[in-house]
């Protein structure tokens, strides 16, 4: 941050976080015609489809964000309460009159024939409603009765989350956004510590007994992707397709990469490159160095974000823009997990890159609030 | 930093959250830093193998295209074996089923023109086609000509509303002479791999290179297809004339007419064969062998029928077997294949066997060769030879008297043999059935030639052994290796390496190798090959004396010389003989060197060298004339009644009955050569 010897008063505008982002969503767009060109030509006869589809949402986004950007922040802590219920009113829509693609039903109609996921408002939702009540509660949300009401109001919706739309990573996301805002709220660390040991232990004996299980003993499909997690290779032409395809992109890609256009497994190999998959074409293109490239600016965004939040104005700010760096951290980090194998297969996009325009709508949207958060941060002589 | 806190009651973050802050972006950093790590691990631990991977991925995008398998030629150019082009019939579900605007235009069109072009049946076809709306590829016919598709591909050019149907195009091989030269040629199957013969000696040769058709995406993301061509295999041109190897089989076919089942349920003999070679090339002009198979279909079980039924492992079943009906209805499997393989391989080249007689003209050349006799020598044959400890005794047990070495030869005398490989000595007589190459490859160019160097005495053999081997007994050889050697004997001492194939052109015609003929030694000195002319002469031309083996030999018109060969085989005792002639034509100026061996005769006494003369007689009466070597010899008036029948035969070949020709010529006195060995 910048001094100034002016003796008015200057308000903070963060042009780094602006710029990552505005590259984050170009190069995404980039991404997203190279990876989806060959399927949009064969499948829609127009190379352009999904880029078009994606450019629409991104201009929408865009716009939301610049107005976000200048809308006091504070206007939305009266919302917290009626957001929550709206969020979960239109979850509870989704099995009802939810509109079914690839077999599930996600997304909600809006007129006009276009349509978006509640989930992605339901992160926000989480957000908005436990910064609001950390800020109402002060101490008391330290103690173990502010607590719990946090906890219970993410897990609430992570299950209406997970029940209604079938989506488990959208339902972890949500409760990782509650768990991170929790942690960060309370002075304790050792409670924190022993659940996250307990929670490894668990994870661990889990897969120990899931390596001696067959995939024909009759498991449900969210067992079989586990399975197929741990020897991806031996199911390659079943759960592990997809896996094996993007770590075959992954690796065929090598330092340097393919060159930008030139993926071979984007050729109705990897099904939805342009979604969950669009990083192991990133890593086969532009190789190794483009890969931890966008890993690294991920890691600017993230920490020009923990800086905001460190010097925002108010507490409420603050924690608004604490819950949009963890959900952004969580969607990156599980991402690129799935795409390298580290976790089991679950659909998580990977933010303002991959296709999808709810998802780039709404964290547009975040980012305009953050940058509102940071426009009030004054620098000050 | 500072900051100007306007309003005290403003909460603003405290100290521990923004502590927690920097741990949690601390933990973010590890692990972002680990699956940085875990990319780097997957590029450099299994880049390699991933990117494999994604290429062989591909290879549904392009499509090879198959190369055409050389052709084999005769000497005159004749095809003995080409490939044709041929078509699969591939239906592709999916295209065919593909919706426009809700109906399937191509359907109806498509099944009515199939229906209408090739035999199928379309009830299933139709069936098949609406229950694998996804499949892309079936077969239901197989190795069209180009005929049986030109109609379905004029229609389909004309009309757009018939789609997915595509044809595979692939080579098939075919013999247009069918079984001639069956064993030299060899056959190959659809994968281009060649079984037995030319087809798997020069099998790389034949072959060319799969060209491929490559898609790929140009700039504009839209499929682009390069064309990669085969390269056609080369055309081998052998020295196999067709003509004189269909004279061969003519006569061979013949034999086993009139000999099948004469004493027993089977073929003529266990095997015919019969070699002609050209003395001063080594080039081979026909080699042939009965029984034999249909090229354009070689797993034809009843050409097994009379043949020597063999073990799971290709041994010959003790007591000697041969095929009925019955038998070959049990054959199957290993059982069957072996059985295959008995016939498929070229006894000429494969089988080994011991030579008898025929190997006297070596012993006394080997023996003229290191000084050891002159020729003029005079010995007595009084029927047996004391041995060793054995009396070996002569197939004229009465004795031959007073025996000169050319006698020797004419009368196939054993004692004499005895007496002259004694004063050759063992060390001199195993150096030169060296010099002659018995027991070792020839080289000949086809695959399956047979190694003998096992069954060969070396110079610590014994007095018995030496005499035995004088008279071609108690060592193996094949018939390459005999009429090999025998061609050095006769043509001043030239040793040819043995060939099937003089040269290879590109399917174009340019040439790409000529394979001259080749001296591998010097065997004999010229004198002593004179020699061995003047006494191998006797043996068919000298006259006034009965008491010559080969006179049965000799055609019409010609004067011609060689040996005849009447070999025991093991157990000795058994009374079954492998009998032969190995001759030469004409007989002052050898062109052409002629073996028959006749393996275990299908007759009550097999031991009689008339079954191969018979056979030299009649395969030389045609194919002299056709090389163009002019008679010499007066014709008696039986002879000319005789050649006068052969033409009015020859040219009625497509009768429907022609008459079978009588074998004629003296009776030889040769009853038994060889007597049971120490």
């Amino acid at each position: 941050m910048k001094k100034t010897k002016k003796n008015y008063t200057e308000y903070y505008f963060d042009y780094s976080l602006l710029f990552i982002v505005l590259f984050l969503v170009g190069f995404g767009l980039m991404m997203i015609y190279s990876v989806s060109s060959y399927e949009a030509y064969t499948n829609y006869g127009n190379e352009a489809f999904f880029l078009i589809k994606q450019l629409r949402s991104v201009i929408i986004g865009l716009i939301g964000m610049a107005v976000v950007t200048f809308v006091p922040y504070h206007w939305y802590e009266k919302l917290y309460g009626w957001g929550y219920l709206i969020s979960c009113a239109l979850l509870a829509l989704v099995p009802f009159i939810g509109i079914e693609s690839h077999g599930v039903k996600r997304w909600l109609p809006l007129p006009g024939g276009f349509q978006f996921q509640p989930a992605e408002i339901a992160k926000i939702a989480v957000i908005l409603f436990c910064a609001t009540m950390i800020c109402k509660m002060g101490k008391g949300a330290r103690k173990l009765g502010g607590n719990a009401i946090l906890m219970i109001a993410s897990a609430v919706m992570a299950l209406m989350v997970y029940f209604c739309t079938s989506n488990l990573s959208s339902a972890i996301i949500v409760l990782g956004i509650g768990v991170v805002m929790i942690f960060i709220e309370n002075r304790n660390y050792s409670v924190f510590v022993i659940f996250a040991v307990l929670a490894v232990v668990a994870v661990v004996a889990f897969v120990m007994y899931m390596k001696n299980v067959g995939m024909d003993d009759g498991l449900s499909w969210r067992f079989e992707r586990i399975v197929a997690w741990l020897d991806p290779e031996a199911h390659a032409q079943g759960k592990g397709f997809q896996t094996v395809q993007a770590l075959y992109a992954i690796g065929s890609g090598g330092i340097w990469g393919k060159g930008l256009g030139q993926s071979m497994q984007k050729l109705g190999f990897i099904p939805e490159a342009q979604n969950d998959m669009i990083f192991s074409v990133i890593c086969e293109e532009l190789g190794l160095f483009g890969g931890i490239l966008i890993i690294v600016l991920f890691l600017i965004l993230l920490w020009r974000m923990v800086i905001i939040a460190i010097n925002a104005q108010d507490l409420f700010g603050s924690q608004l823009v604490i819950g949009v760096t963890a959900q952004i951290a969580i969607q990156v980090i599980l991402n690129i997990a799935v795409v390298t194998n580290t976790i089991p297969n679950t659909g998580i996009s990977l933010p303002f890159i991959s296709y999808g325009g709810t998802s780039v709508i709404f964290l547009l949207l975040e980012i305009g609030v953050v940058m509102s958060v940071a426009r009030n941060i004054k620098l000050v002589e | 930093m500072k900051k100007e806190e306007k309003k005290k009651d403003v909460k603003k973050i405290q100290k521990h959250m923004k502590e927690k802050l920097v741990v949690s972006f601390a933990v973010i950093l590890l692990a972002f830093a680990g699956l940085a790590l875990r990319l780097v691990k997957i590029t450099t631990e299994d880049g390699t193998r991933y990117t494999k991977q994604v290429l062989s991925q591909q290879e549904y995008d392009s499509t090879t295209l198959p190369f055409r398998r050389g052709d084999i030629v005769d000497a005159q150019g004749t095809k003995l074996a080409v490939s044709e082009k041929v078509y699969n019939l591939v239906i592709d579900s999916k295209v065919i089923m593909s919706e426009v605007q809700g109906k399937t235009p191509y359907y109806e069109p498509t099944m009515t023109a199939l229906g209408k072009y090739f035999e199928l049946d379309m009830n299933a076809i139709r069936e098949y086609v609406q229950s694998h709306t996804s499949s892309a590829y079936y077969v239901p016919l197989k190795q069209l000509t180009y005929d049986q598709i030109s109609g379905f591909k004029a229609e389909m050019d004309a009309n757009d509303k018939i789609k997915g149907i595509w044809f595979e195009e692939e080579y098939k091989r075919v013999y247009p002479m069918g079984s001639l030269a069956a064993d030299v040629i060899g056959f190959t199957g659809k994968d281009n791999t060649g079984t037995y013969g030319l087809e798997e000696y020069y099998n790389d040769v034949l072959n060319g290179t799969t060209g491929r058709e490559f898609g790929y995406l140009n700039d504009d993301s839209a499929l682009e297809r390069t064309i990669k061509p085969a390269v056609d295999g080369y055309t081998i041109h052998t020295t196999i004339d067709a003509n004189i190897q269909s004279i061969i089989e003519k006569y061979l076919l013949q034999f086993n007419e009139e000999h099948k089942n004469a004493v027993r349920t089977g073929n003529g003999a266990e095997n015919v064969g019969c070699i002609i070679m050209e003395v001063d090339t080594g080039n081979i002009l026909g080699m042939a062998s009965y029984p034999t198979f249909d090229l354009n279909n070689p797993r034809d079980k009843s050409a097994l029928l009379g043949n020597v039924l063999v073990d799971e492992v290709g041994n010959k079943v003790k007591p000697t077997t041969y095929i009925t009906e019955s038998v070959l209805e049990t054959l199957e499997g290993d059982h069957l294949y072996q059985n295959y393989n008995y016939l498929w391989k070229n006894f000429c080249i494969a089988d080994t066997y011991e030579p008898g007689s025929v190997a006297k003209a070596f012993t006394v050349a080997a023996a003229l060769e290191t000084g050891s006799i002159t020729g003029n020598e005079v010995y007595t044959c009084n029927g047996s030879l004391h041995i060793g400890g054995h009396d070996i005794s002569c197939h004229n047990t009465y004795g031959d008297g007073a025996v000169t070495v050319e006698d020797s030869i004419a009368w196939s005398c054993n004692v004499a043999l005895m007496e002259i490989a004694q004063a050759t000595g063992k060390a001199n007589f195993s150096k030169f059935q060296q010099i002659f190459n018995f027991g070792l490859k020839t080289n000949i160019d086809s695959a399956g030639e047979a190694r003998t160097a096992g069954l060969l005495f070396d110079a610590s053999m014994g007095d018995a052994d030496l005499a035995t081997n004088s008279f071609g007994q108690n060592f193996n050889t094949t018939m390459i290796q005999m009429i090999t050697g025998f061609c050095s004997l006769i043509n001043g001492g030239n040793y040819y390496e043995p060939h099937l194939v003089d040269k290879i052109t590109t399917s174009s015609g340019a040439t790409v190798e000529n394979i001259e003929p080749r001296i591998l030694r010097q065997t004999v000195s010229e004198s002593t090959s004179e020699k061995i002319v003047q006494y191998c002469n006797a043996v068919v031309m000298r006259e006034n004396d009965r008491r010559i083996t080969g006179r049965t030999a000799r055609p019409a018109g010609y004067a011609i010389g060689g040996k005849t060969g009447t070999a025991e085989t093991l157990p000795r005792g058994n009374d079954e003989y492998v009998v032969s002639f190995m001759g030469y034509a004409p007989a002052d100026d050898p062109q052409i060197a002629i073996y028959v061996v006749v393996d275990r005769a299908n007759a009550e006494d097999q031991d009689d060298a008339k079954f191969a003369t018979g056979i030299v007689r009649n395969v030389l009466t045609e194919v002299l004339p056709y090389l163009n070597i002019f008679m010499t010899e007066e014709l008696s008036e039986t002879e000319q009644q005789e050649l006068a029948d052969r033409e009015q035969e020859i040219t009625n070949m497509y009768a429907p009955t022609p008459a079978p020709e009588e074998v004629t010529g003296e009776v030889s006195p040769e009853s038994a050569t060889a007597s049971p060995a120490p």
